[in-house]
């Protein structure tokens, strides 16, 4: 029996409808059974769906119209590999996060489950979709899930600030995408990604460029490249840990594919070679979205915005990778995002362990508190060294690959230190707090005031030992990370995910049901003693800059640059001011800039 | 950024902005001469096809029938957010609406046909969307309507019998749950999720276009129970003050 | 003159985006931030409809006209119907977090409330 393809998307919501439906008449445990079970399921179809999708891209209508001749009537979905992975990523992240939270997290009367259900099923469908109004419904439907989840904490006033910040911020983005939406819609009166690249062809005047701009400026704001990430340090802050997981493991990254997936399938022949314009601009957006989130999460003393930091300064990275767009760039990019995700996940549900135990995420307060725990110590070690890249972590692959990419030409350099400059600042503000809270070294470090933002338990049981359905995630994590490193063959398989999504022409052919494509072989492999390299000096220099900070007492008081940065970066911190107004502002201004630049260069 | 500094940097980017939208609408079609195929392709097979001579409707709850599925979702989301961001704290015994009467005798008189009429029209409007302008989305939120006429009538006990009933919520999910559910019975079928398998009847009757009538009257379903849901939810702490102060 | 008129309606679509955006970058109440939001997604209507608009074209209602009359996309009023439900569905959901907000933290200024500063 096959799977078809609309399973993991009706599943999960039939599940959120059920338990929603009877919610008041279940108990904890039937409705978190039900949860867990739904997202089991759907992690085995999509896993089943990657493998099928393996020989030729899956294409799939609802309502069974098919094309008639080049006319696209109804909604498809087209399953490549790389949509089905996401798919599988996503549902491996909300099973663990299920498991993490179940039992014992507030759950706002039972809300919780569903809301959870409803976002794995807009995320599914988000990666398999293959027309550009579903992709917007999913991208609006993700959205309103994660704002409801971001606020579950409501008795905190906290929260209930930093998911309106995430809420109107990514609504006004999604807005952006819609007025994209209907340029594009007037430019080729198709819907259908593949019709609409085959219509656009190479067609460059204002129109398509001011469509693609529009179009990304919303995809821009989920993947939080500066300077459109304001929201994501405030989301990260107030939600709960398992919504942390999700927000930073996978919703960031869906932002970056949307990007990949308008890029290849619509834009690539009108917007990609020869014109570089695209090219440089999201280069530079990455590379300095990188720098900056590693500076701001150095700077960062409340443990989740810290991460929520670093995960900016990894999406800029990521995003680079989709500048360079040749097929070893995108393996490497696809390498690079399951690492992230498993480290950045690691880290979270870590932290979530911290919150458990020692009830407040502020780094002062957390001063030595840690010295007994051990095993945490650890996860939180190893989470900071797979931030690095230290082999067997894979980030230091996907980065050899995406940089091997642009050997002998300009790009290269900037790619080299972007990476090394994010890899340091975000290892180096991890082991930092390891220093401080685990081993109790230094001292309380300076004062933060976004640090004492209260944080309730969210638990509702209190024990010394870590429960099993807490530490297991955090453990899988930190252990998955390490697959594309030890498994010999997830090089060469990403680098065949990534042809076919490059590949434009076949894609259009296999919507319109012609010929199939072969499957495409891949040579790739990656220089593994440059990758150690690479990552051995990004954690040598992690670790300085932490011990600097840390024992900033005996560097001499010229050179103590470290504890510098650590304590007084007004000026880049006073732009994160928890205004609404402020961040739509710096939306704007990152549209213009944008804009200006890809007109100008054309 | 204090308000001055904000709108300077706004004036700034507003002018990019406007910029960036003169130069790409200046290159749209020109207004009043669409030329899209798309549509007219849909429309001249939905009647023929699919029985239903409303061609949005036809493609809201057909063509493009999963986009609304999702569409519905978001509903269905949005109101689990709410009711969960305005659940009422634990422990803290909601007290109840006592006292009413204090809109005229008329107004509440006027508000009783009313309401009836309400009901048969959002009833109407949800089962007609097949054939004329209207639908699942527009009769739900006009059935739900209907209470709000009850509640501005000062019936606060009445409104609240209505809208805080448990099955309320019940019928909600089933209406967000039919629609997926018309989906998946397309499979026993052995055609594609969402595939209409039911006979269309005569165009121009009421039991026609086969499923596009059957998901309207879910989505009805859903719309007017999320929309009542809603209304409870904000109102619920404003009744539980007016019987406090009675 | 006629250029004019060809482009016109949709300049008003981006009149009413930048509208919206000033509304919301400016505001000192939180509601009235909300409802800035709604009025730059009605900017989306706007620019959907004129995209579809076809001068003396019918609604695309074939209840009682003959099957080839000329009629506006209808594929754009589908389109809106989707959005005009999400704009409906995220202003509830928002001002939920602005009724909360309001009640733990006492007053509805954006500016008073920066706990997330820095």
């Amino acid at each position: 029996m096959t799977i078809s393809p609309a399973l993991p998307v009706a599943l999960p919501m039939l599940a959120a409808a059920a338990i929603a439906g009877v919610r008041r008449w279940l108990s904890r445990a039937v409705v978190d059974a039900v949860a867990i079970l739904t997202a089991a399921t759907n992690l085995v179809m999509c896993a089943l769906l990657l493998t099928r999708s393996w020989d030729a891209p899956i294409v799939y209508w609802f309502g069974n119209w098919f094309p008639r001749g080049r006319m696209v009537l109804g909604v498809g979905f087209v399953i490549d590999p790389v949509g089905a992975g996401l798919a599988t990523l996503a549902a491996l992240l909300m099973l663990l996060a299920l498991i993490y939270s179940s039992s014992a997290m507030e759950s706002g009367d039972n809300h919780y489950q569903p809301l959870m259900l409803v976002f794995l099923a807009a995320m599914s469908g988000f990666v398999l979709t293959g027309d550009l109004f579903n992709l917007f419904v999913f991208f609006e439907l993700m959205s309103t899930a994660a704002f409801a989840l971001c606020g579950l904490k409501v008795e905190e006033p906290a929260p209930l600030q930093g998911a309106f910040n995430f809420a109107v911020t990514n609504t006004v983005g999604a807005f952006f995408t819609l007025t994209g939406l209907a340029f594009v819609y007037a430019a080729t009166g198709a819907l259908n990604m593949a019709q609409i690249g085959s219509l656009l062809g190479s067609r460059h005047d204002t129109l398509v460029i001011g469509g693609y701009l529009f179009l990304i400026t919303g995809f821009l704001i989920k993947s939080a490249a500066v300077p459109f990430h304001f929201w994501l340090a405030d989301a990260h802050a107030v939600s709960p840990t398992p919504v942390c997981v999700l927000f930073s493991g996978i919703m960031v990254e869906l932002g970056l594919f949307a990007i990949l997936r308008v890029t290849n399938t619509m834009f690539r022949a009108s917007m990609g070679p020869p014109h570089t314009a695209l090219r440089d601009v999201l280069l530079t957006v990455g590379a300095v979205s990188a720098v900056w989130g590693g500076a701001m999460c150095f700077a960062e003393h409340h443990l989740k915005r810290l991460l929520a930091f670093s995960t900016i300064s990894h999406a800029g990275a990521m995003m680079m990778a989709l500048a360079v767009n040749t097929p070893a760039a995108i393996a490497g990019w696809l390498v690079y995002l399951f690492a992230h995700a498993m480290a950045k996940s690691g880290l979270f549900f870590t932290a979530g362990i911290l919150l458990h135990r020692l009830r407040t995420m502020s780094e002062p307060l957390l001063f030595a508190r840690g010295t007994k725990l051990r095993f945490t110590a650890a996860l939180w070690l190893l989470g900071g060294c797979a931030l690095a890249g230290l082999p067997p972590f894979a980030i230091s692959l996907g980065e050899e690959l995406t940089s091997s990419a642009t050997k002998h030409s300009d790009a290269s350099v900037v790619l080299m230190a972007a990476f090394l400059l994010s890899g340091t600042l975000t290892a180096a503000a991890v082991f930092r707090v390891f220093m401080r809270v685990f081993c109790g070294w230094g001292d309380h470090g300076p004062a933060d005031r976004s640090a004492e933002v209260d944080e309730l338990p969210e638990m509702h049981e209190q024990n010394r030992v870590i429960p099993a359905r807490m530490f297991v995630p955090a453990l899988l994590c930190v252990l998955f990370g390490t697959v594309p490193f030890l498994l010999p063959q997830a090089v060469s398989w990403s680098g065949v995910a990534a042809a076919r999504m490059l590949d434009q022409q076949a894609y259009i052919r296999v919507v319109y049901g012609q010929a199939r494509s072969a499957v495409a072989q891949s040579s790739l492999a990656a220089d593994v003693w440059s990758a150690l390299l690479h990552s051995l000096l990004a954690v040598a220099c992690g670790a300085a800059l932490a011990a600097a900070a840390v024992f900033h007492k005996a560097v001499p008081r010229r050179l103590r640059w470290a504890s510098h940065m650590e304590g007084s970066m007004v000026w880049m911190r006073s732009l994160q001011s928890g205004h609404a107004g402020d961040y739509v502002v710096w939306t704007m201004a990152g549209f213009s800039l944008l804009g200006t630049a890809l007109f100008l260069l054309r | 950024m204090s308000q001055k500094v904000r709108l300077r940097i706004f004036w700034i980017c507003a002018a990019g902005f406007a910029c960036i939208y003169f130069l790409v609408a200046k290159n749209l079609p020109p207004w009043g001469h669409y030329r899209g195929p798309y549509g007219d392709v849909i429309s001249s097979l939905s009647v023929y096809e699919r029985h239903a001579t409303d061609v949005v409707n036809a493609i809201d709850y057909d063509y493009r029938g999963f986009d609304t599925l999702a569409e519905e979702f978001i509903l269905f989301t949005s109101v689990l957010g709410v009711m969960m961001l305005l659940r009422p704290p634990e422990r803290k015994a909601t007290p109840s609406a006592t006292a009413e009467e204090s809109m005229s005798p008329a107004v509440q008189l006027a508000a009783l046909p009313c309401f009836a009429i309400l009901i048969l029209f959002g009833l109407y409007m949800s089962t007609h969307g097949q054939l004329t302008p209207g639908g699942g989305f527009q009769g739900g939120v006009i059935i739900a309507s209907a209470p709000m006429l009850v509640y501005v009538a000062e019936h606060f006990r009445a409104f609240k019998r209505i809208t805080s009933h448990p099955l309320v919520e019940g019928l909600e999910a089933a209406g967000a749950a039919g629609y997926a559910v018309i989906g998946v019975t397309a499979f026993a079928a052995g055609v594609p999720f969402l595939t209409n398998w039911v006979p269309l009847g005569v165009t121009g009757k009421v039991f026609s276009s086969g499923t596009i009538a059957a998901i309207s009257a879910c989505v009805g379903l859903e719309v007017a129970t999320a929309f009542l849901l809603l209304s409870y939810t904000y109102l619920a702490e404003i009744i539980a003050d007016a019987g406090k102060t009675k | 003159m006629n250029s004019v008129i060809h482009t016109f309606p949709y300049l008003v679509a981006g009149w009413v985006f930048l509208c919206g955006l000033y509304g919301i970058v400016t505001s000192r109440h939180l509601v009235h931030m909300v409802v800035s939001m709604a009025v730059l997604q009605t900017s989306t209507y706007i620019l959907l409809l004129n995209i579809g608009f076809r001068q003396s074209g019918a609604a695309p209602v074939f209840a009682d006209l003959p099957p080839s009359t000329r009629i506006v996309d209808p594929i754009v009023q589908a389109l809106m119907l989707t959005d005009i439900v999400v704009e409906a569905t995220v202003v509830a959901l928002v001002l939920a977090f602005v009724v909360k907000a309001h009640e733990n933290a006492g007053t509805l200024s954006p500016d008073d409330l920066r706990m997330m500063r820095g």
